[in-house]
């Protein structure tokens, strides 16, 4: 079977200044990958540049997810082919409706596919149910994307878009971050809800809770622009008891 | 500047009737003072050329746009800046009468900045009194419209009085056409616990528009402004409201919409004149093509007005590198014990707001559309009345669909 993203000596620069420096990395349906590596590493960028921000030039290697080389797609096609990204700084959008952009996204991304637009009451359901499951207050819907949310409000929001969106592919950009005990376990919930055997997953996250609850079928360390470490859950819990040092001593 | 006098206020013109000597009075101010030039502060960013061009005539033949509203409204039509009884219904506790003479022999103005105040009072052409002594069951619409032939210069006047206790939602509906002037004094004053809801839906093509609104507001009487604002080729609204006893409340909101050709100039001020009395304000600026916006916002808490709060906070967004907005807030604080704020933000739209609605699979065009949206909604968000929220999001979007 192909895989679902299959990231071949990738290299980013901003602003001429290379992040990431040859990064390999495969996905295949239905897994769910673990990223974790120090500060300043490269995830995020690694992120934004599956989402195609502008200003991540890439200057060598390839993408490809879905069998389609993401290259040349902008970020809006990105999304309409099934990739999703949760922010690791959800943006306030302020002034404008949660729900309504909600609805908008996913009847813009219906659109792209050739289906029919959802209906109102249809996509309200599906909501809600999503708010309900992670204990979110429904008026959160009224209020304007993210703006005066709580950090943790926040991040659960980009939950409830990723699970109302259905993407193929979620990469979660520290989504537990900020979170609390309770709040972390709705959000693993949220994620393993969506897990249906076909739905890849690429979470990135410096913490070993969240993966206790995922059961990823592999983590992977990012430091200095590559993965330079990867394996299984014991490799989180490794981290988690030694830090990154460990890496640095094999590399050397 | 001397064109103006002669285009606009004339030696000769003066009506004869019983306002004649307020009328002699207002004339040989504004004659003495003249009208604004580049260095009169106030007029700074927005000047008269338009008008001097203009050769002022007839009022016009054809008929007048009429408002089409989608809510339950009793209408007072003013066609060309007169009064149309036959297109207008005046609700239970509501009075129009002609304004006495007496109301106006003690009004004054100040210099040079105010000579379209004293234009107004030399040459009105009526001047209306409306009572609001009761709270009204439905709104009431102001429609000010001109014809397509309108050239001419109209000085509508309309001094508006809420009794105690009553409460009033206003709607002035402005659609003008054609290329005169249309110079607008209204003088609004809420007795103690009076509550007035007072929104401007504005949309004037070539016409050019001054007004000027001056609201008092006395003890636990509650004022809000709403305006959305299509603009016109040159419009100037002064606003200003006196906060004149404790428990006094006043709210400006309004969002304003320029494009090539238009240019929109607000005044406001809020005058906190004793203590315990509170405003705040919010005002949003958007321009496209060669469109020109000019916001000043005062904020004035007089000496010994204690215990006073206010906020204000205006955004503008450039569209096109040939727009322009000159936003100014002022402070003027002399009391104790108070609070008052601003911030003032002049941006292009946030690329990483774009970017995040992309991601979500909104095409880049509609993104960009919902974030223009987004900011200028913010004002009307606050519209307690969702009807006329609606009404106004509805027509703010369609406004957008041209930009
Ligand atoms: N716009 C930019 N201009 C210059 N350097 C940048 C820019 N954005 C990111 N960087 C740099 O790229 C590097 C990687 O940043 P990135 O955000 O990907 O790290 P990260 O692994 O997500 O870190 P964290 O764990 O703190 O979230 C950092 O050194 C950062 O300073
Ligand atoms: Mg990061």
């Amino acid at each position: 079977m192909n895989d679902m993203l299959k990231i071949s000596q990738l290299k980013v620069a901003i602003d001429d200044k290379e992040i990431l420096k040859g990064l390999d990395l495969e996905v295949g349906p239905g897994e769910l990958h673990a990223i974790m590596g120090p500060n300043g590493s490269g995830k995020s960028t690694l992120g934004y540049a599956l989402a195609g921000r502008d200003g991540y030039d890439i200057t060598g290697g390839s993408i490809e997810f879905d069998g389609q080389d993401l290259a040349d797609m902008e970020p809006e096609e990105r999304a309409a082919a099934g990739l999703f990204l949760a922010f690791q700084y959800p943006v306030e959008i302020p002034g404008v409706n949660n729900a309504y952009f909600l609805r908008s996204a996913l009847n813009a991304q219906r659109k792209a596919r050739g289906v029919e637009e959802i209906d109102g009451m249809t996509f309200l359901k599906s909501v809600r149910e999503s708010l309900k499951q992670l204990k979110m207050d429904e008026a959160l819907l009224k209020r304007a994307v993210n703006e005066g949310f709580s950090g943790g409000e926040k991040k659960r929001n980009e939950i409830v878009q990723m699970a109302v969106l259905q993407p193929k592919l979620a990469v979660l950009d520290e989504t537990d971050s900020g979170l609390d005990i309770d709040a972390l376990k709705l959000v693993a919930e949220g994620i393993n809800r969506l897990r249906d055997g076909k739905r890849s997953f690429v979470v990135i996250t410096h913490y070993q809770r969240l993966l206790d609850y995922l059961n990823p079928d592999h983590v992977h360390v990012l430091s200095g622009g590559r993965i330079v470490e990867s394996g299984g859950e014991e490799l989180a819990r490794r981290l988690e008891a030694e830090g990154y040092g460990f890496l640095e001593e094999s590399a050397a | 500047m001397s064109a103006l006098i002669d285009q606009l206020a004339p030696e000769s013109g003066l009506p004869d009737d019983s306002h004649a000597e307020v009328r002699r009075r207002a004339q040989a101010r504004l004659m003495s003072q003249g009208f604004p030039d580049p260095k009169t502060e106030a007029w700074k960013y927005t000047s008269l050329r338009v008008l001097e061009k203009r050769e002022f005539q007839g009022i016009g033949q054809q008929a007048v746009p009429r408002c089409a509203l989608p809510f339950a409204a009793d209408v007072l039509a003013f066609d060309n800046g007169q009064y149309n009884p036959d297109a207008s219904t005046l609700p239970d506790g509501v009075r129009l009468e002609p304004l006495d003479a007496q109301s106006l022999e003690t009004l004054d103005y100040a210099g040079r900045e105010d000579a379209f105040a004293w234009l107004n009072l030399a040459r009105f052409e009526q001047a209306w009194k409306l009572s609001i002594d009761a709270p009204l069951a439905r709104p009431l619409v102001l429609a000010f419209a001109t014809s397509d032939d309108f050239s001419g210069a109209v000085h509508p006047r309309l001094h508006i009085e809420l009794a105690a206790n009553a409460s009033a939602t206003l709607v002035e509906w402005q659609h003008g056409q054609g290329e005169g002037l249309v110079n607008l004094v209204e003088q609004i004053h809420l007795n103690p616990n009076a509550r007035l809801h007072h929104l401007v839906q504005r949309q004037h093509g070539e016409l050019a528009w001054v007004q000027r609104t001056d609201v008092s507001i006395e003890r636990d009487a509650d004022y809000r402004f709403h305006a959305l604002d299509g603009g016109g080729r040159l419009v100037r609204q002064d606003l200003r409201l006196d906060l004149l006893q404790a428990g006094a409340h006043g709210e400006i909101d309004g969002v304003a919409l320029l494009d090539s050709r238009q240019h929109v100039d607000y005044h406001t001020a809020i005058n906190h004149q004793v203590g315990h009395t509170t405003s705040r304000e919010s005002f949003r600026m958007m321009a496209d093509g060669t469109g020109v916006g000019v916001f000043n916002g005062r904020i004035y808490i007089a000496r010994g007005a204690d215990d006073s709060h206010s906020d204000l906070n205006t955004g503008n967004l450039l569209l096109s590198d040939s727009a322009r907005i000159n936003t100014k807030p002022e402070l003027e604080i002399y009391a104790e014990d108070v609070t008052a704020s601003h911030g003032a933000t002049i941006g292009q739209l946030e690329d990483s707001a774009l970017f995040y609605l992309r991601t979500r699979g909104i095409p880049t065009q509609e993104a960009m559309a919902l974030l223009k949206f987004g900011f200028a909604a913010e004002p009307l968000e606050n519209i307690e009345n969702d009807t006329l929220r609606d009404w106004l999001m509805v027509l703010l979007n369609e406004h957008l669909g041209s930009f």
